[in-house]
């Protein structure tokens, strides 16, 4: 699997990351780091903790972060839910969660099928 | 762009996503070192310990603990925002946002997703806007100080002159005036009835220099003299005091304050309070206050120092002279200040005069400095000079134990690396008064007693000694602690943190 079609499985652009960071390699090396970045997971457990103030800040970094990479369908729905939990419409936000749950899982699992081809 | 070397700027990165950290560090580390905060509160804490190396700040709006307005607002508070640019980073870009940030002296603002060329541009155009900044404005401090050496050169040539006519080392003048500086100071804080500011301390004190320039009119058969003078060469030798204003009073420049304080030193620096000093016999308050001090200084030292017919009397025995009213009498506020600064005076007198020379050109070049409101970035660079040669002279002298530095404003206590080792804590501690680990190593009555002593010191004696018992290398055990409280040097001094060592208790009585 290309780093192209990586983009292409997890619903981002390529196009768009490789013109701000301007080099394949940056790209690759980022996009294999999103596995460890914490925040998805964060905001998991503090939805359901009900600490909304920590999930809207984890939101909020997982929608930043996904939006430096171009992963514009994680992108999405990280945006809807921050702004649900910015206006304090807790219910809508834990409503709004499967469906970025689906999308983490998506992109996450593109970007292991991408790492697992690269190592061999 | 910058070429690697040791000039590399240096940017603070404060985003609560390693990710994004990390990202930035990429675009911009191959020409510029990079510090990263993981929050708001580390951010303030780097700051704190480095803002005079930091070029740039990229900071992030959300993060946790404190975000990044808490920032900008210490910023603010700290006067840091004047000479240490922000570049905020978010994807907040709602106009609100925006604007409060620019309110809040923001330079530039990068919105996500980052566009590498985008944040190289923006970072380099600040660091070079700033870069030029300092440059201009290093060149004013540097010409403010050199006026204020050159002035003091002057002077102090001046006076040794008279000094070297007189066989005497030329210490006197400088002790003079150091005394008189210390002795106003304490005026000072004890009564506004004087109106004593520090530019009217420092032109007495400049001009106490020259309160015996009139003896270069007395032939040196009766200015050397070993022996006892008769009544004739008495009234010659206390001619000085006249002299000495006449010759002030025909220097141009008569509109010039240190003039007009030089001459009134001249002429009435053996005048007594009671009325029975010459050459006008004037009493109290009819005599100048710079005058008055001058006198007691004068006095203070030449009891003090070996002539050709006595001895140095010790310092207890001078002022036990002086206090029963065997030179004179002086006015007894005066005579509280010297005993209130005896400790201070004993000290000063002993250290090198060369560089406390050097150090009262700072002192005052930082005073100078504070009065133009748009330098305040220099003059805060200058008080941090004034406050890191103080801490220098201090560490040099307790090298090889447990150091400590404590800030009081925002709270944060610094350890030396091998300190924090031993006492198996953060080098840094942010809000240590509430911090458990500390408080677990030595105990929150303890900690909160040692501050009561320091908050209790003045200017002229700040350093406490504390015996108390701390966990050490593992194990609780007493030591003994000595810390110096550190004061601001504004009119009315404020309290700005401490520095100390720990040392264990059986070490200090070994070492005795």
């Amino acid at each position: 699997m290309t780093i192209q079609e990586c983009y292409a499985a997890l619903e981002g652009s390529y196009t768009e990351v490789l013109g701000r960071l301007y080099s394949e390699a940056l790209v690759k090396k980022f996009v294999v780091k999103f596995l460890a970045d914490q925040s998805y997971q964060l905001l998991e457990s503090t939805l359901k903790a009900g600490d909304y103030e920590e999930a809207f800040r984890a939101a909020h970094t997982l929608k930043g972060v996904t939006q430096n990479l171009s992963f514009t369908k994680l992108y999405q729905s990280s945006h809807e839910i921050t702004e649900a939990l910015r206006t304090k419409e807790y219910d809508q936000a834990v409503q709004l969660f499967p469906k970025l749950e689906a999308d983490y899982l998506q992109t996450a699992g593109a970007i292991r099928t991408f790492q697992s081809e690269q190592e061999t | 762009m910058t070429p690697k070397n040791n000039q590399r700027h240096t940017i603070l990165v404060a985003d609560d996503s390693e990710m994004n950290r990390s990202i930035l560090r990429s675009m911009l580390e191959e020409s510029y070192e990079i510090v990263e905060a993981e929050d708001g509160l580390q951010a303030v804490a780097i700051l704190q310990q480095m803002e005079q190396e930091l070029s740039l700040v990229l900071l992030d709006i959300v993060m946790p603990n404190m975000d990044g307005f808490g920032v900008l607002s210490a910023m603010n508070k700290y006067g840091w925002i004047d000479s240490v640019p922000v570049i905020m980073i978010s994807a907040e870009s709602t106009h609100t946002f925006i604007e409060r940030a620019y309110d809040m002296g923001v330079t530039d603002y990068i919105s996500r997703p980052f566009d590498m060329m985008v944040v190289r541009r923006r970072v380099i155009n600040t660091i070079m806007l700033y870069a030029k900044q300092r440059r201009l404005t290093a060149m004013v401090n540097e010409q403010i100080y050199q006026k204020e050496k050159i002035n003091n050169l002057m002077i102090s040539i001046l006076s040794h002159i008279v000094e070297f006519r007189n066989e005497e080392s030329g210490l006197h003048v400088l002790h003079i005036q150091t005394m008189t500086e210390i002795l106003l100071k304490s005026l000072m804080r004890k009564t506004d009835k004087y109106n004593l500011d520090r530019e009217t301390i420092n032109l007495i004190s400049n001009a106490s220099t020259l309160h015996d320039v009139g003896k270069i009119c007395i032939p040196s058969e009766i200015l050397n003299k070993p022996g006892k003078f008769t009544p004739e060469e008495f009234a010659v030798m206390k001619s000085h005091s006249q002299m000495g204003a006449d010759m002030m009073k025909e220097v141009p420049f008569q509109e010039e304050p240190l003039v007009k304080y030089a001459y009134e030193i001249c002429r009435w620096h053996h005048e007594r309070y009671d009325g029975r000093g010459y050459p006008d016999g004037l009493k109290g308050e009819e005599i100048p206050i710079s005058a008055q001090v001058v006198s007691l200084a004068d006095v203070y030292d030449a009891l003090t120092s070996e002539r050709v017919y006595k001895p140095a009397h010790p310092h207890e025995k001078a002022m036990s002279m002086i206090l029963n009213g065997e030179c004179g009498i002086f006015q007894p506020l005066l005579l509280e200040c010297l005993v209130e600064s005896s400790d201070l005076i004993q000290q000063e007198m002993a250290v090198d005069t060369v560089t406390k020379g050097d150090q009262r050109i700072m002192e005052n070049t930082a005073a100078e400095v504070g009065q133009y409101e748009e330098m305040s970035a220099t003059d805060r660079t200058l008080r941090m000079l004034e406050h890191e040669r103080a801490k220098y002279r201090f560490f040099i002298t307790v090298a090889q134990a447990v150091l400590f530095e404590y800030i009081a404003s925002p709270s944060m206590l610094t350890l030396s690396p091998s300190g924090a080792k031993r006492l198996e804590v953060a080098e840094s501690t942010l809000d240590p008064y509430h911090n458990e680990k500390l408080l677990e190593v030595i105990g929150q009555e303890q900690l909160l007693e040692l501050a009561k002593l320091l908050h209790s010191t003045t200017p002229e004696a700040p350093v406490v000694e504390y015996n108390c018992s701390v966990r050490l290398d593992g194990h609780s055990q007493p030591v003994h602690i000595i810390s110096q409280a550190m004061w601001s040097i504004d009119e009315t001094p404020q309290y700005v943190g401490a520095i100390g060592k720990i040392t264990p208790l059986e070490k200090k009585e070994e070492a005795l």
